[in-house]
């Protein structure tokens, strides 16, 4: 039973250097109480897609495709319609916890204001309301920190107010977009542990946007990889680690230092070249440029998505895990 | 570990931040003196029925063009009518002007600036242009202009004065909100399903506040120097009603004989809008956000 289905999902932008597909044709589906990690590069459309759903993208952005929440279009619905289910049902976490509270306002006020809006709390419950949720995040003396400003507050601090906002109104799905990407390592492992405490403890539907495939093998339950605005790869996360299909996973995986390359000083592979622009993408498969496997029909054809072993989904024309041997 | 740092500790934030603050304001000796006399001439307006010596048409004709004396603190004017009580007097004309403009610039200047500057498009550039248009002309210029059409009072010296300073201030409260909507916390607020009203009231527009404070009392000395003007071409207040600039309108007759006519309400209009001024570089040092902690 899907909570969500987003169907051929694109996203264009309209720029002085001709059309740019941020989004080519995503679809994908969210179910109840699933963690759902999307990983790619900077720029492959990730945090795009998402942002597209709650229509939170300028206006220069052409949107099609449908995005299923229940009985309602989220990108048909009128903006007044929509406002109910921003923050209510779908609540996103962003990148950026030093910047995203308003440095007028004490941080329980501002969580106040989403509870008081959202569910007509009064005044009184929203702020008894605020220090449960921020107990909840796991932050230290709630009942003093809800009357203090952003300033006096750490950056991992900031991000459990974040989320505690984003959990204010008990949505159905958190979006979290790269929600520890700006804190230290330490403060990160935190912030994992507290997402899986949510699904467990409120059955929130998680959507991780991420380019570390550390954390999503952490939490997810299952895994879309991205490229160029494109899903290459989808699969359920053990499947993804143990039986990497598409040539750009295989990379992505090889490029993250484990033990074992530690111990023996081996050198990290990394992926060569770089993302292609969006604006002037190749003909055939856009990993092609950059891919070990590439070939004629790689560079003529877009690969479709297939089912090449059960819940796994691959676009590419020469699946298969990468040989042990081309680390030599 | 001193006891200091305990007390300090047991304040509350907005307790420490306004001692922080004054701590501020006392380590700025300018801005302090702007403050002290800013204050007096305030308090020398709202209470010249009180402190005046005479009241504001009291003539003495004893003592016509007389010198300063005990009994007339700086002298009279060509009326007998006692200087030091007029200037009193019309200080409530200088800064009931120069506060009212401001405010009502403001009033309307800072929602026009915020939705040119939040919701972009032709709103913007419709508003943008006419700004412009109006900022080629001088404030001074803008005003006069205006006072001439709406014929000579106090009030629509006010009325003048204060849309000649709305374009600088619209584009003030554009460019804060053209900054102030690509922020994070709008984004969040968006996210968080906030209207455009709410984003405008509670994100966009705190956020300016101390930008738009520093930008009154900038705005309020020219505001009073504008009233001056006004009421010297007649286009203000009305004589017999004092102002400081009927005063020197009337002082021109004498200017050989009685020099101090002129100069007296001269320093008032200067210390008033110098005090002003010294008090807007000092605001704009202390509630610099970037020098915020």
């Amino acid at each position: 039973m899907s909570l969500l289905r987003v169907e051929d999902l694109s996203v264009r932008f309209e720029t002085d250097d001709g059309v740019v597909h941020a989004v080519d044709r995503l679809s994908f589906e969210l179910g109840e109480r699933e963690v759902l990690g999307v990983v790619g590069e900077s720029g492959c459309g990730k945090s795009v897609s998402f942002m597209s759903l709650l229509r939170l993208l300028p206006e220069t952005a052409k949107v099609d495709g449908s995005a299923r929440f229940g009985d309602a279009d989220l990108l048909r619905m009128p903006t007044s319609q929509l406002r109910r289910v921003r923050g209510r049902e779908i609540a996103f976490v962003f990148q950026e916890p030093m910047t995203s509270l308003n440095p007028a306002f004490k941080v329980g006020n501002q969580i106040g204001e989403v509870l008081q809006r959202h569910l007509g709390l009064s005044r009184s419950a929203a702020r008894r309301r605020t220090i449960e949720l921020l107990d909840l995040v796991r932050i230290p003396a709630p009942d003093r920190r809800v009357d203090e400003y952003p300033h006096q507050l750490s950056g991992g601090m900031r991000q459990r107010v974040m989320i505690a906002m984003a959990l204010a109104c008990d949505p159905k799905i958190l979006i979290a977009d790269e929600p520890t990407t700006a804190l230290d390592v330490t403060i990160q492992a935190g912030i994992l542990d507290l997402m899986r405490d949510i699904r467990e403890r409120l059955g929130t539907s998680i959507v991780l946007i991420t380019h570390n495939l550390g954390v999503v093998a952490d939490i997810a339950d299952r895994v879309i990889v991205m490229y160029a605005g494109r899903k290459v790869e989808e699969a359920p996360v053990r499947e993804l680690f143990a039986s990497p299909q598409h040539p750009y996973t295989n990379g992505l995986l090889g490029a993250i230092p484990r033990p074992r390359t530690v111990a023996t000083r081996e050198r990290l592979r990394e992926i060569p070249g770089r993302v292609p622009s969006l604006a002037e993408l190749p003909t055939g498969c856009a990993f092609a440029p950059r891919c070990p496997r590439a070939d004629d029909r790689t560079r003529s054809q877009v690969p479709e998505l297939r089912e090449v072993r059960p819940h796994h989904l691959v676009a590419c024309f020469h699946p298969g895990p990468d040989e042990e041997e081309a680390v030599a | 570990m001193s006891f200091v740092d305990t007390t300090a500790a047991a304040l509350s934030p907005r307790a420490r931040r306004r001692r922080i603050l004054r701590r501020r304001l006392l380590r700025r000796p300018l801005a302090l003196v702007g403050l002290v006399v800013a204050t007096a001439f305030i308090l020398g307006a709202i209470l010249a029925p009180w402190i005046a010596p005479y009241s504001a048409g009291a003539t003495d004709f004893n003592a016509i063009l007389a010198h300063s004396s005990s009994k007339h603190l700086l002298g009279t004017d060509e009326l007998g009518r006692d200087v030091f009580s007029r200037i009193l007097w019309g200080a409530r004309a200088s800064i009931e002007a120069g506060v009212l403009a401001t405010l009502l610039a403001m009033a309307f200047a800072v929602p026009i600036g915020i939705v040119a500057g939040y919701y972009r498009g032709w709103v913007d550039a419709v508003i943008a242009r006419l700004t412009d248009v109006l900022l080629a002309f001088p404030f001074l210029i803008l005003a006069v202009g205006l006072a001439a059409i709406l014929g000579p009072s106090l009030t629509n010296a006010t009325i003048a004065l204060g849309v000649g300073a709305a374009p600088a201030l619209i584009r003030i409260a554009r460019g804060e909100a053209l900054a102030l909507r690509e922020e994070d916390y709008v984004r969040a607020a968006i996210a968080n399903g906030a209207g455009d009203v709410r984003i405008l009231t509670r994100h966009v527009l705190p956020n300016m506040l101390s930008t738009l404070i520093v930008q009154a009392t900038v705005a309020i000395p020219t505001a009073i120097i504008g009233e001056a003007v006004l009421s010297f071409l007649g286009l203000g207040v009305q004589p017999p009603t004092p102002s400081w600039g009927v005063m020197l309108s009337d002082a021109q007759s004498y200017l050989s004989q009685a020099p101090r006519l002129a100069v007296y309400p001269g320093i008032a209009i200067f210390l008033c809008s110098l005090s002003f001024n010294l008090l807007g570089d000092g605001l704009r040092d202390i509630l610099d956000p970037r020098t915020t902690r």
